[in-house]
């Protein structure tokens, strides 16, 4: 794993507006960065990334049948009392999951460490299953990488897949939805909207705040259709905090994600998963922190539903502290500190895609601090065989 | 190869093949209890044969399947089920498919899909078709849970919008 300097392409600006991809530059910031990609060797991808994400992603699923059954656990995971059976009936049914992004921290070498499942609204999708894609296209075409390098990410090919597979059984109408304001949102749902279709899924799209209500609690849809099935990337844990969040047990709208993702994309999972896979080489310490004690040194306090890298404490070996802002509060978890490992002043932080149960590709976002927020980019990467000796750029 | 053979886009790009988009596809589902009836509703005899033999054989593969009579007669009622054999000759019990589902999928006017899937009906009347989950992408076992088959009709005014999304107070709702 290297990070490579190259020439950008003198066309990206033009391929990002021919593509709809409006959020490459974020309030004057640049997000998209193709002045470097990171390239690793196929075994490092097979071995290090896709095998340990296929084998995280079971048994986190291998989880659910017990917290599901548990008050305990739910408890634990600060999902609300009036939501556990929906919780539970959602998974016991096996109500179908679309995707999920599990962010691993890895340095070249030695074993991936799981730092977060991001299974319920995972962002940055178009960026990895599309651009990035593209981008190594337009590269061979120009000679600046060779016709052999490669890249993990067959991400479009399993969300198509996936939605054909998903799509006798989703209760129409579909909308994908997201809240009005957010570029990067609109973004992802117009990308995956875009991939339903091609899997000849008729489907809208329906702002977050445009959902209604009937007299009778179903959801509705601006033309007072009920919704069959929403596509929410919106938080389930605000979904059931919200005003509208008591009509989501009767309701027969399907949700995607359904409701059992509200267990994984909780931080809570991680000292669950810990718990039951203690040592597990993929896996860091973690456990459950009741709040008000010092953090020691060597771990990192993440509350259970933070985003984006906020509310993040985080109390170095050699004593130095960080901390980062944010609106989320509640109860958190502590997890042993694996810091990112620094290539020329940045940290990048493999974020791997699933899609139904297959890994499926990768994206990578580096930030100039061990902690990854939203002010980090996302950065293409290519494999490329090493053993040739043979690096261009 | 561990990428896409390709990646395209329908929508998002600054020429959007016409054809595909959402509003010009639609898509028409009925539940039957037999080739008859669709016929009437639908006036298409032939599409809901096609259907109703689509149906039939995807019901051998995606019924449910219990290992005793009674456990089968228990969720299905007791003219509702029958005795098979797998390819390895181990008996089982599945219910009987008792009505079926055709979608049609339409471009403008021109058909551009035809699917049919079994529906069954349980001991409490209700209907339920397999879920999707085997196989592909998906690996979550053989064995297909089933799920309800909503109800018509799909339409209900809305007394209020705007329940949701207050807590949309940062940039993205992403992660």
């Amino acid at each position: 794993m290297r990070r490579v300097p190259i020439a950008e392409r003198a066309n990206w600006r033009d391929r990002a507006l021919q593509a709809g991809f409006d959020f490459h530059t974020i309030d004057g910031d640049r997000y998209w960065d193709e002045s470097v990609f990171y390239a690793f060797s196929l075994e490092q991808i097979e071995t290090d990334i896709e095998a340990p994400t296929e084998e995280l992603h079971a048994m986190a699923i291998d989880m659910l049948d017990g917290i599901v059954g548990s008050e305990e656990q739910l408890s634990r995971l600060d999902i609300p009392e009036p939501f556990w059976d929906l919780v539970a009936r959602s998974w016991r049914a096996r109500q179908p999951h679309l995707y999920g992004r599990m962010d691993l921290a890895y340095s070249g070498r030695g074993p991936a460490k799981l730092l977060e499942l991001n299974y319920d609204t995972p962002t940055s999708l178009f960026e990895a299953a599309f651009f990035q894609w593209q981008w190594l296209d337009d590269q061979q075409g120009e000679g600046r990488l060779p016709a052999a390098a490669d890249q993990f990410n067959s991400i479009y090919e399993s969300l198509v897949e996936a939605f054909a597979t998903l799509a006798p059984s989703l209760p129409r109408p579909l909308h994908f939805s997201a809240v009005r304001d957010s570029a990067e949102d609109r973004g992802t749902v117009n990308y995956l909207r875009d991939c339903a279709i091609q899997a000849g899924i008729e489907c809208g799209l329906l702002d977050i705040e445009d959902i209604g209500v009937s007299a009778d609690g179903r959801f509705t849809d601006l033309e007072d259709r009920v919704i069959g099935t929403l596509f929410k990337l919106y938080p389930l844990e605000d979904l059931f905090r919200e005003e509208f969040g008591r009509y989501l047990p009767a309701s027969d709208t399907l949700l995607l994600e359904p409701p059992w993702k509200s267990v994984l994309s909780n931080k809570g999972i991680l000292p669950l998963l810990w718990e039951k896979h203690e040592g597990h080489p993929n896996l860091l310490a973690a456990k459950f922190d009741a709040g008000g004690a010092d953090l020691p040194r060597g771990w990192v306090r993440k509350p259970l539903h933070s985003r984006e890298g906020a509310n993040i404490e985080m109390h170095h070996e050699d004593g130095r502290r960080e901390q980062t802002e944010g609106p989320y509060r509640g109860p958190g978890i502590v997890q042993a500190l694996h810091p990112l490992a620094g290539f020329a002043g940045r940290f990048p932080l493999i974020g791997s895609w699933v899609v139904g149960d297959r890994a499926c590709g990768i994206g990578i976002r580096e930030d100039r601090s061990a902690i990854t927020r939203d002010s980090a980019c996302f950065v293409p990467h290519a494999i490329l065989d090493e053993d040739s000796g043979v690096l261009i750029a | 190869m561990k990428r896409s053979r390709t990646a395209a886009l329908v929508l998002m790009g600054a020429a959007p093949l016409l054809l595909t988009a959402c509003t010009e596809e639609t898509t028409r589902e009925g539940l039957y209890t037999s080739i008859d009836e669709c016929a009437g509703q639908v006036g298409d005899l032939a599409a809901c044969e096609e259907a109703f033999d689509k149906a039939r054989q995807e019901a051998e593969l995606s019924a449910p399947r219990y290992a005793s009579f009674d456990e089968c007669v228990a969720e299905y009622g007791t003219n509702r089920c029958t005795a098979r054999r797998d390819a390895n000759g181990h008996g089982y019990f599945m219910p009987l498919m008792t009505g079926y589902l055709m979608a049609q999928m339409f471009r403008g006017d021109q058909r551009a899909g035809l699917s049919g899937s079994p529906a069954f009906r349980d001991g409490n009347g209700h209907w339920k078709r397999p879920a999707p989950g085997a196989g592909g992408v998906y690996s979550n076992g053989v064995a297909r849970p089933m799920q309800a088959i909503s109800a018509e009709p799909n339409r209900a005014p809305t007394v209020r919008r705007g329940g949701f999304g207050s807590s949309g107070s940062h940039r993205s709702a992403g992660s």
